[in-house]
């Protein structure tokens, strides 16, 4: 790994990735997509927080090198890091705050209603993967009926037929 | 021409008002625009005989080359003269056939005037996207009209049956349709006629487009819906066998025989399906008990000869076509109307409870008569003609080469003469059978009891009657009249000619052999009908269709079933492997070795990413609720450092902001839920789990790699120092970001929090957000206290004796945090208007005096809260954001653009020359929302939930108290 | 002052009067007048835009009046001001609706305090999304109306709404986390969020590396939209809502998602490397989607399931990348934006009228009221795709497109754009014929006759149409699973709140009549997607032209950056 120079000319404008940042928002993304994946819907929340972080994390190494901070007048600006992804992080990490929020609310809802925050699957589904593990089909069963009611018919015809005169 | 298809759309409508004046003599009402549209055509009749067309185009759909053109050429002239003639009919004859009091009426009478007016527009159309839109009506109100009695669970599955059958063919038609506008540029069927397109595709379209033609024709192997459709009122089934609905097919293939007739597989198909549809028909009507039944089989039947003649392709088969399709309109009209008359004064369609009734109703029994003769093709009738005609075209077909130009082989051609022969005989003797069935007096039987017909009931059949005489005699007028369509084929092998008399020759002995074995076989009925039940097939297509059926709905229920597992975990894995799957995928494959990174800008930053990545692990394997919490804050905080490294300190102070007020909210939901999560066993699902998450860290490290290596350009941030400064008047960046260049993202994103902060309240007052907020001095003293202030109402210092049970209370605390809070405020407000200048901002500031309010709450307990915040959560954040988008609209007052900004100075003497961004007004709002946000999360999770408890506890208490009591 | 100035007021006016209705929360009356006035003055705003944008090109406006690129650009071209005007129509009808309803959708009533502020931000998020020119800024409105979706769909907080709600909530904050992943990486690969300048930039980075950042995007925006295989999460979390909020986001959440791909997949990677995928999911949410609305016995989730089937035909048509299949998609959204909401109206209304939407427990509905009837019948055949409703038309402008394309996977797409139009036939009339024919009296008694029934037996004279297979019940062509009717039998059984229709009208615990309230609203919704109809010709020819910006692209760069942007 070569540790280039911020601003190296040869190197144009590319951003050189820093490692750490990015190992460290993978790591929190990926426990936090382990902790999604869980029943407890607090465990999903605390996993969507990482995952948050570990997003919020990668904005810094969008913005390329770290630097002094973006406040006029204190450093030179070409030593300041990028400010657009500091605001947007900001945005983000409010955003978040409504996210925590709102699922613990709803955890607690769901807590009063089941006496537990475990996410429930949905029932219709539940009804109709009944019906594909039976292996019958859903057949519109007025039809045969119709069938065999229209046979019927025409065996008696037969037989009126040959009584008949 | 328009205009009339229109009148019938228009006059439906009223059909309800009009019902509700005149009852069942609403049909009489209703009749007039068939009527009108009668005389019109018949208005030009003078036009249409020397050759000329009515033409009348609208453009509408000009992107999609789809116009309004109407035309009106003989074809055309003939079809509206029987569809709008048969229609004022039917109705007339409705008049009497419904009573009064049926509540069905009014719909049945619109719904059955729209379908008269959607055939109309069917067989005026020119454009075939036009057609298409007709055709598909006319399936619709016929679905309608079968599922007339939807209480009858036979009219409900009929009606599903006739709309999914004719539906499909009408959709593999419009795709035909829309093949051969692409290949020949045109949607009009005049044009597509005068030069065809040709080739392999053109071939796929065409047989497209016939499907569709022989859906709506009941050919076989579509022909059972037909029959299903009986479940219609009985003028319902005469207009829909005899004028419409069936005839569309016939029209289509009448109208593109003479582009198409050469064309591969045109003839292949019709004539082979035609010839077997007209025998399956007549055979199946010979088995039929139900008079009505029958003759639908006899529609079955007679539309496979139509499609047979009109799909030949010569001028001879054309005249008889026409002669035919006019015939047949006449006569089954003339039946289905009889059988409508029998049905209604005796209540019986059966021919096993029938007897007797040509004496007791004899002018009915004559029009029948002369409508079956002109069935079974006897002189001098219209259909005796029309056959003759047909015979002496298929021989021209069969004993000349090379067709007669169509290009049918000569044992073809044979075949179809026989097929046709054989047809016309079992014709024969269902038309016998029908007469004896509804008419004969037979030994047995009691005679029918029969209501006497009024004269108005009878009138329509007598005068179709009628016409089936009189036209057999205006053979040559026909033949004038039909000449320009003959034109459009070429000349055949004899001239075509329409007459009764056409002298000796192999016609007229095909009509006696004809005659004679049909007589012979209804004679024989007996020995015929055991020979059928010998021979009878199990085999159906109705029941293939039913099979269909049913296999579609199973597989509805076993894809759904495999598809909606139902459960959160299930759909999120699926997004989790879709994003590997793709963008994952993609980035493996341009991941080169050559990535250019860094392993860090400050060794500190990877101590901290170590400690933060321990947290986020030990987190995941924490089993307690609050240990989770608490390590995930810790990856929070450590998140700020990582900020704060990078050279973010505004972000930092916001991230720790943020990290403590989610602390204190999950502590404080956390006193409601379980300690420990709900225990599962280690099952591999936890494996998968986490292979998945390894493979999407790796993946979004990847994909971040990948993205910096691929930068060129300089961020468009480089560009923002020097205009922050002037234009913004800012010198922190992150704030005129915030505020000013970016302030649209804030203003969204504070409506979040408005959003969020409602619905945290929605779901724990689920009635109402309104908590109650009580003051202290509400509030008496518990009898513990002796305490009484100097006067009521008077603030108190500490409302901690009031407010809590002493076991509760921490005076240093309380204290304390009275001292603190002011201080807290006052640095908020700093914070809030150095902000644009230095670290801070609204945010900020408003998350600060929601912590001092927290540390409020938490020492003093709710009441202190209320003292501290007496307003309402909801009422602050709606100010925050009446401030803050006002002072976004402000600027367009003054010509500038949303939410621009000036830096305003006052000069206040000697307090110096203070300047303000009016941008900190914007900020202000935000303060004001985010103050609201903290506040709503304090009494919702806080007081409400406080409440919550007390009252589980007293109603814990009670009992026990009662118990003791006893 | 120019026309452009009106970009940003739908936006800022929905939030103006979120705020102002907070303030109010005491004062529903008060509440209504602003709520009804400003989504008003968004609908006239939206049509002045759309008449600008057909003259004068895209209107820009750059927020704050920053000099470009540095500032947000807001921006209506052609598209967006369709879209925004098409919303905004929409959503004041269904306020009107749940004004008429009283938002009692449930049994508990729902706090207006929360359901006009949280509604507002909603309109407010949909027309952001419409008309953000920046990527993040796309974010953030969905967070906006995401964030109103989760508050308006957990409404009264009952037992199902949080099932359903979790779900919703849960996936689409996963979406948003995936989202901000993909800015992170679109931002490293060019130092850029603005979209007119990401179409240039996008230009220079290697194909590799901006394929993968088109299928992030493309990943994030298909959860939105509902693609197959990204669509389960949807009829699950839908149906549960109160009936306008249903309504509403199936008329437009679904299609700002679509929006997203349309935008992003023209103006950023305008040499798609992904039609074939895009054909392929098209196709796949075609059929699977409308099988599912095949086995459901539940009106409202048959519903959500032709909701989710025809996202695939707009996908058809932006996956085909021609003009005429862009132009198709556009009409076609605009089409299916209106027809299914007035659908979820009008179930509401059954809800209201029958007590259920449940085709177990209803029946009858054309004789107990033609009104309700005329006004399913009608949107219904629409949605099938019924000449000359605008469904038709929409259908054939996609079909003619992927036929003129004449490629076989097109062509194997025009074929399952039809099955599944003959499908959604089907199933639209098999609820007809459960709940508008059969009379209530044979959905009761079918319903007596059910749990009992043997194996194979049938309870089968003319009234009762079914019999046991296994585990579940056919009646119809429409299979019910027997836990399901056992559940439906005890209701009969004991005095249950919720009885079937039968009971209700025997006891008549039913309104007599429909609100007219609710009625007009639904009528003018309907009557609005006739008009859609008649005005097909010149719409279609303001959709071709449209969709011709959006392939050649200049136009909004131009106006977004200036000529020699």
């Amino acid at each position: 790994m070569c540790t280039g120079p911020v601003g190296d000319p040869d190197r144009g404008d590319r951003v050189s990735a820093n490692l750490t940042l990015i190992i460290t928002a993978s790591f929190m993304i990926g426990c936090g997509v382990y902790l999604i994946l869980e029943r407890s819907l607090t465990r999903v929340l605390v996993g969507l927080i990482m995952l948050g972080n570990g997003a919020n994390l990668l904005f810094m190494v969008a913005g390329g090198p770290a630097g002094k901070p973006p406040i006029i007048g204190t450093a030179p600006t070409e030593e300041m890091a990028d400010p657009l992804p500091q605001a947007l992080v900001l945005t983000a990490i409010v955003i978040a705050l409504g996210t925590t929020a709102f699922l613990l609310a709803m955890a607690h809802r769901s807590w009063q209603l089941n006496g537990n925050d475990d996410v429930q699957d949905d029932l219709e589904d539940a009804a109709i993967r009944q019906l594909a593990a039976t292996d019958d089909v859903s057949d519109s069963h007025e039809l045969s009926q119709e069938a065999s009611a229209e046979e019927d018919a025409e065996e008696e015809v037969y037989e009126e037929e040959g009584a008949e005169q | 021409m328009l205009a009339l298809v229109i009148a019938h759309f228009a006059i439906a409508g009223l059909s309800p008002a009009l019902t509700r004046l005149l009852g069942r003599r609403v049909f009489l009402a209703l009749a007039t625009v068939p009527l009108a549209t009668l005389v019109w055509a018949l208005a030009q009749t003078a036009t249409i005989r020397d050759g000329g067309s009515v033409v009348r185009t609208i453009s509408w759909l000009p992107s999609l080359d789809f116009d309004i053109a109407l035309r009106m050429d003989v074809l055309q002239w003939l079809m509206v003269l029987i569809v709008s003639g048969i229609g004022v009919l039917v109705m007339a004859y409705c008049a009497w056939y419904f009573d009064n009091d049926d509540p069905s009426l009014a719909r049945f009478a619109g719904v059955f005037v729209s379908f008269a007016g959607a055939m109309l527009g069917l067989v005026l159309s020119d454009d075939l996207l036009l057609l298409y839109v007709f055709w598909e009506l006319t399936t619709v109100f016929s679905y309608l009209l079968i599922g007339n009695d939807p209480a009858k669970r036979a009219s409900r599955l009929a009606a599903t049956q006739a709309l999914v059958v004719t539906t499909l063919g009408g959709l593999a038609m419009l795709v035909g349709i829309l093949m051969l506008g692409q290949l020949s540029g045109t949607h009009r069927a005049s044009e597509l006629i005068a030069d065809p397109p040709s080739g392999a595709m053109a071939t796929a379209a065409l047989v497209l487009v016939l499907v569709g033609a022989l859906s709506k024709s009941a050919l076989i192997p579509f022909h059972f819906w037909l029959p299903g459709a009986m479940a219609a009122p009985t003028p319902v089934s005469a207009y829909l066998h005899a004028a419409s609905m069936v005839k569309a097919g016939v029209f289509l293939v009448a109208l593109l025989a003479p582009g198409f007739a050469l064309a591969a597989g045109w003839h292949g198909i019709i004539l082979t399906l035609g010839v077997l549809t007209m025998l399956l028909g007549g055979w199946r009507a010979l088995r039929q008990y139900d008079i009505k039944l029958l003759l639908a089989y006899g529609t079955v039947s007679q539309l496979g000869f139509l499609l047979t003649i009109f799909a030949i392709g010569t001028r001879a088969a054309a005249l008889a076509g026409l002669a035919m399709l006019l015939a047949h309109a006449l006569f089954k009209a003339t039946l289905f109307l009889v059988v409508g008359i029998i049905d209604k004064s005796t209540g019986t369609r059966d021919l096993r409870e029938l007897s007797g009734l040509a004496r007791r109703m004899p002018v009915v029994f004559a029009t029948a008569v002369v409508a079956a003769a002109s069935m079974a093709g006897l002189p001098p009738m219209l259909g005796f003609v029309g056959k003759e005609s047909v015979f002496a075209a298929l021989l021209d077909v069969a004993s000349t080469t090379g067709g007669d130009g169509t290009g049918i082989a000569s044992y073809a051609g044979w075949l179809v003469v026989v097929g046709i022969v054989l047809g016309s005989v079992l014709t024969m003797a269902y038309t016998l059978r029908f007469l004896w069935a509804a008419f004969a007096t037979k030994e047995g039987v009691a005679p029918a009891p029969a209501k006497p017909v009024p004269a108005g009931f009878a009138a329509a059949p007598v005068v179709l009657a009628a016409l089936t005489l009189g036209l057999g005699f205006a053979g040559s007028g026909l033949t004038r009249l039909f000449e320009p369509h003959l034109a459009l084929y070429p000349e055949g092998a004899h001239h075509a000619e329409l007459a009764l008399w056409h002298g000796l020759g192999l016609p007229l002995a095909l009509s006696g052999i004809v005659v004679l074995i049909g007589v012979f076989l209804f004679v024989k009925r007996k020995v015929f009908a055991q020979f059928q039940a010998l021979t009878s097939w199990t085999w159906s297509t109705e029941r293939i269709y039913r099979n269909g059926m049913r296999s579609l709905d199973r597989a509805a229920v076993e894809v759904t079933g495999t598809t909606q597992v139902g459960s959160v975990a299930a759909y999120l894995t699926f997004i989790l492997l879709v994003v590997l799957a793709l963008p994952g995928a993609v980035m493996v494959a341009n991941f080169s070795g050559s990535v250019d990174v860094i392993a860090w800008d400050h060794p500190a930053q990877a101590v901290v990413g170590a400690i933060v990545i321990l947290a986020a692990l030990f987190t995941t394997r924490s089993r307690r609720r609050l240990r989770a919490v608490l390590l995930v804050g810790v990856t929070g905080y450590g998140t700020a450092m990582l900020f704060l490294l990078h050279g973010a300190p505004d972000l930092a102070l916001t991230q720790v902001l943020v990290e403590t007020t989610s602390l204190v909210v999950f502590v404080l939901v956390l006193r409601r839920l379980p300690d420990y999560f709900t225990d599962r066993p280690l099952s591999n699902r936890r494996w998968f789990r986490m292979a998945l998450g390894a493979a999407v860290g790796l993946g979004v490290a990847g994909f971040m790699i990948l993205a910096t290596n691929a930068r060129s350009q300089p961020p468009v941030s480089d560009g923002f120092p020097g205009p922050a400064l002037e234009f913004g008047g800012g010198h922190s960046m992150i704030s005129v970001i915030l505020l000013d260049m970016r302030a649209w993202d804030t203003m969204g994103e504070i409506s979040v929090l408005v959003a969020a902060a409602t619905g945290v309240a929605s779901l724990i007052f689920l009635d109402t957000r309104m908590s109650g907020i009580r003051r202290v001095f509400e509030i008496p003293y518990p009898e513990t206290v002796e305490k009484i202030p100097t006067a009521p109402g008077r603030r108190v210092w500490l409302p901690g004796p009031r407010t809590l049970t002493p076991d509760r209370r921490s005076i240093i605390f309380e204290v304390i945090t009275r001292l603190m809070f002011h201080t807290m405020i006052v640095l908020s407000i700093y914070l809030l208007f150095a902000g644009h200048n230095h670290v801070g901002g609204g945010f900020a500031a408003g998350m600060v005096t929601g912590l001092a309010l927290v540390v409020r709450y938490l020492a003093g307990g709710r009441y202190e809260l209320d003292e501290a915040a007496p307003v309402d959560a909801g009422m602050l954040m709606g100010t925050g954001l009446f401030v803050a988008t006002a002072s976004a609209l402000a600027p367009m007052a003054f010509g500038g653009a949303v939410l621009q900004s000036a830096e305003l100075t006052f000069h206040l003497g000697p307090l110096g020359d203070p300047h303000l961004v009016t941008s900190t007004f914007f900020d202000v709002g935000v303060y004001l929302v985010v103050v609201g946000l903290l506040l709503d999360l304090l009494r919702t999770f806080g007081s409400r939930l406080d409440r919550q408890i007390l009252r589980e506890e007293r109603e814990a208490e009670t009992p026990a108290a009662g118990g003791a009591r006893l | 002052m120019t026309m452009t100035a009106l970009v940003p007021l739908p936006v800022v006016l929905a939030l103006f009067g979120a705020g102002t209705t907070l303030m109010l929360s005491r004062r529903p009356r008060a509440q209504r007048f602003v709520t009804i006035s400003i989504l008003t003055a968004i609908a006239a705003i939206a049509a002045i835009l759309l008449v600008e944008a057909d003259r004068n090109g895209p209107q820009v406006l750059w927020v704050g009046g920053w000099a470009s690129p540095l500032g947000i650009a807001l921006v209506a071209d052609r598209l967006a001001a369709l879209m925004l005007l098409v919303s905004a129509v929409v959503t004041l009808l269904v306020l009107l609706y749940s004004l008429g309803q009283g938002m009692t959708g449930d049994s508990r009533k729902a706090p207006m305090s929360v359901y006009h502020p949280t509604f507002l931000v909603l309109v407010a998020g949909v027309s952001n999304a419409f008309l953000a020119g920046d990527l993040f800024n796309l974010f953030v409105s969905f967070e906006m109306l995401l964030f109103a979706s989760y508050v308006l769909l957990t409404l009264g907080g009952t037992e199902a709404r949080i099932r359903a709600g979790t779900i919703y909530v849960v996936v689409n904050m996963l979406s948003s986390a995936l989202f901000l992943v993909s800015l992170a990486a679109v931002y490293a690969a060019t130092g850029s969020l603005n979209l007119a300048q990401l179409s240039q930039r996008l230009g220079e980075v290697s194909d590799g590396t901006s394929l993968m950042l088109q299928l992030l995007l493309l990943t994030t925006f298909a959860i939105k939209a509902a693609v197959f295989p990204l669509s389960f999460w949807l009829p699950d979390s839908y149906p549960t809502a109160p009936a306008p909020v249903t309504a509403v986001f199936a008329g437009l959440l679904t299609k700002v998602g679509v929006y997203a791909i349309l935008r992003v997949q023209v103006l950023l990677f305008p040499d798609s490397h992904l039609s074939d995928l895009l054909l392929w999911a098209a196709l796949l949410t075609m059929v699977i989607g409308i099988l599912g609305a095949i086995a459901q016995s539940d009106i409202k989730r048959m519903l959500s399931f032709t909701l989710v089937s025809h996202i695939g035909y707009m996908i058809f048509g932006i996956g085909l990348a021609s003009a005429a299949g862009i132009s198709g998609a556009i009409f076609y959204v605009a089409h299916h934006i209106t027809i299914q909401t007035a659908l979820f109206l009008v179930v509401g209304l059954i809800e209201r009228r029958a007590g259920s939407t449940g085709l177990i427990r209803i029946g009858g509905l054309a004789a107990l009221s033609p009104v309700l009837a005329i006004l399913f019948f009608v949107p219904a055949m629409n949605l099938a795709g019924i000449p000359p409703m605008s469904g038709f038309i929409g259908k054939v402008g996609l079909l003619q497109a992927g036929i003129d394309d004449g490629s076989w996977l097109a062509l194997v797409l025009v074929a399952g754009g039809t099955i599944t139009s003959l499908l959604t036939l089907y199933a639209v009339a098999k609820t007809w014929s459960l709940a508008f024919w059969r009379t209530p009296e044979q959905a009761h008694e079918m319903m007596l006759a059910l749990p009992g029934l043997e194996e194979g037996q049938e309870a089968s004279d003319d009234k009762h149409e079914i019999t046991r297979h296994g585990q579940h019940i056919h009646m119809a062509g429409t299979a019910f699973g027997t836990r399901e009717l056992e559940e439906a039998r005890r209701v009969i059984d004991s005095d249950a709140p919720d009885r079937d229709l039968y009971q209700r009208l025997a006891d008549n615990s039913l309104p007599k009549r429909l609100p007219l309230s609710m009625v007009l609203p639904t009528t003018a919704l309907i009557a609005f997607s006739l008009v859609l109809t008649v005005v097909a010709g010149p719409l279609f020819g303001f959709t071709d032209r449209a969709a011709d910006d959006l392939l050649e692209r200049t136009p909004y760069v131009h106006a977004v950056l200036g000529e020699d942007g």
